[in-house]
């Protein structure tokens, strides 16, 4: 091997290339004798790819972590029992002190979130209730299995099934995985899995969505990507898909507390795509001012106004 | 990770976690320019070595290594820092405690990588945020995000080279500011 120095830039790219090659091994989509064959080539690469391994086994300590936004997924089941517990702990405390976005009444629970907060419960054992931004729901004492949706939307994750009162209207879940949103007058249900049902013969199964406005009832049946957009919100994602900008403010504004407006009335019919952040706009505004060269400034009230740059 | 090899799980138990250490001996010599470098090839040859289970305390064997390497550049070179010249030969030199940084790093480790990881672009920092704090396969990222596969594969990778960087450079200054005083120990006799 050669002692000759090597500018660090070498060093930078070895340990670039170990991470492709640990990336595409965790995937599943790495060609294995080929990565032994650049393993084996120069033990500087063994060394650079022990180093990013070392790293990616010391960054699942964070999995151990209680985070701030505590998250139920579908796809693998509950989160853990620890964060539910920390959550529900956090109401309470935050009920003890008379304040924050949780508090006891006499014969109800309630859990509420303020504009971009995000909170996780569990009113009942195998009951969690993730709470996106803006939201309220509340249930009875003494029987934690009845929810109601007062405002915004949640996700639910339900070991023994649950009612569901939105509207006025009652939904039975059996155990299994949902989101429940209300939009105004309306009431969106996805099931992940499970299935809803209610006394009028709706019967929901999995990978079904439905609005609901009134007696009116649309269905549709949705994909895996579509059903993830619906959840991105756990991960404080907002996912857009050839989306006007229109709508997408009206997603985005959900989680702010100034507010984007549309200065210019061309600018509406902007169509995007793309995943953003939902706890920080300025991602979002910046690849608007990259894409199209929209303008933001921030107005005397603390909103921000859109105009063509 | 059923990736590793024996002696790779040996050396990341063993060796990495004194890195700091390596560096720190390794700049004393050579200069921190080319520290790095001089660490990364003693950690070839420690990878090199066959009986590498014998080693029994395999943080002053790498010290070793590295201190010979540097014999090895110093001697070779055209122009020799002088402080280096001076302890040329000083095989002895202390080797400041060596449990200090893992101490001060265990405590504060889980906080930095959130730090790390918030410090990435927007998207690298979401995609191992999935990853790693909420443990999301990369399949399920792909879905959540509406991207490919391969789109979470790279985020990855470009997350996790930064981060290992990243990780160097912190623990440099974390063994700077553990390191006692890095002159030669006085030897007093009774």
């Amino acid at each position: 091997m050669s002692t000759r120095v090597t500018p660090p830039q070498y060093h930078a790219q070895l340990t670039g290339t170990a991470a492709d090659w640990l990336s595409r091994l965790d995937a599943g989509t790495a060609d294995v004798v080929a990565f032994e064959a650049w393993r084996d080539a120069d033990a500087r690469h063994a060394a650079a790819f022990a180093e990013v391994a070392a790293t990616w086994r010391d960054l699942d300590g964070l999995r151990l972590m209680p985070t701030d936004a505590p998250m139920i997924d579908p796809a693998l089941g509950t989160m853990p029992r620890r964060q539910i517990l920390r959550a529900a702990m956090g109401a309470a405390v935050a009920a003890a002190l008379g304040g924050g976005f949780a508090y006891r009444a006499y014969a109800r629970d309630h859990a509420v979130t303020g504009v971009g907060e995000h909170l996780a419960v569990s009113p009942a054992p195998g009951l969690s209730i993730d709470l996106n931004t803006d939201s309220r729901i509340s249930w009875r004492m003494s029987a934690p299995q009845q929810l109601c949706l007062e405002q915004g939307e949640i996700a639910i994750a339900s070991k023994g099934g649950c009612e569901l009162a939105v509207n006025g209207e009652s939904f039975r879940l059996a155990a299994g995985h949902y989101n429940a949103r209300l939009r105004g007058d309306s009431c969106e249900l996805a099931v992940f899995s499970g299935g809803i049902s209610n006394g009028a013969g709706l019967h929901l199964v999995a990978g079904e969505m439905a609005l609901m406005a009134g007696a009116r009832v649309t269905l549709r049946t949705s994909d895996k990507a579509e059903l993830g957009r619906v959840t991105a919100w756990r991960h404080d994602t907002l996912v857009l898909n050839g989306e006007s900008l229109d709508y997408a403010l009206g997603e985005i504004n959900r989680y702010l507390k100034d507010k984007i407006v549309i200065g210019d009335p061309a600018l509406a019919r902007i169509r995007l795509g793309g995943t953003f952040g939902t706890r920080n706009p300025a991602e979002f505004l910046q690849a608007l001012q990259d894409s199209f060269g929209v303008r933001a400034t921030t107005g005397a009230n603390g909103g921000i106004i859109l105009t063509r740059g | 990770m059923s990736w590793l090899r024996d002696i790779d799980r040996w050396f990341i138990a063993q060796v990495l976690p004194h890195a700091a250490a390596y560096r720190a001996r390794a700049a004393y010599f050579c200069g921190a320019e080319e520290a790095e470098d001089l660490v990364q090839e003693a950690y070839a040859r420690v990878l090199k070595t066959p009986d590498y289970r014998t080693i029994s305390t395999p943080r002053a064997f790498v010290l070793t290594i590295v201190h010979h390497l540097a014999l090895e550049r110093l001697r070779r070179a055209r122009v020799v820092r002088i402080e280096a010249l001076a302890c040329l030969d000083a095989l002895d030199m202390p080797d400041p405690s060596p449990d200090a940084f893992a101490v001060a790093a265990g405590r504060s480790e889980l906080q930095h990588w959130l730090v790390m990881i918030d410090s990435l672009p927007p998207q690298c920092a979401r995609v191992m945020r999935m990853r790693k704090v909420q443990g999301l396969s990369p399949a399920a990222i792909a879905e959540e995000l509406s991207i490919s596969i391969s789109t979470v594969e790279k985020h990855i990778a470009k997350g996790l080279a930064l981060i290992t960087i990243g990780r160097r450079e912190h623990e440099a200054r974390l063994e700077e500011a553990c390191r006692p005083e890095s002159r030669p120990r006085n030897i007093t006799r009774n």
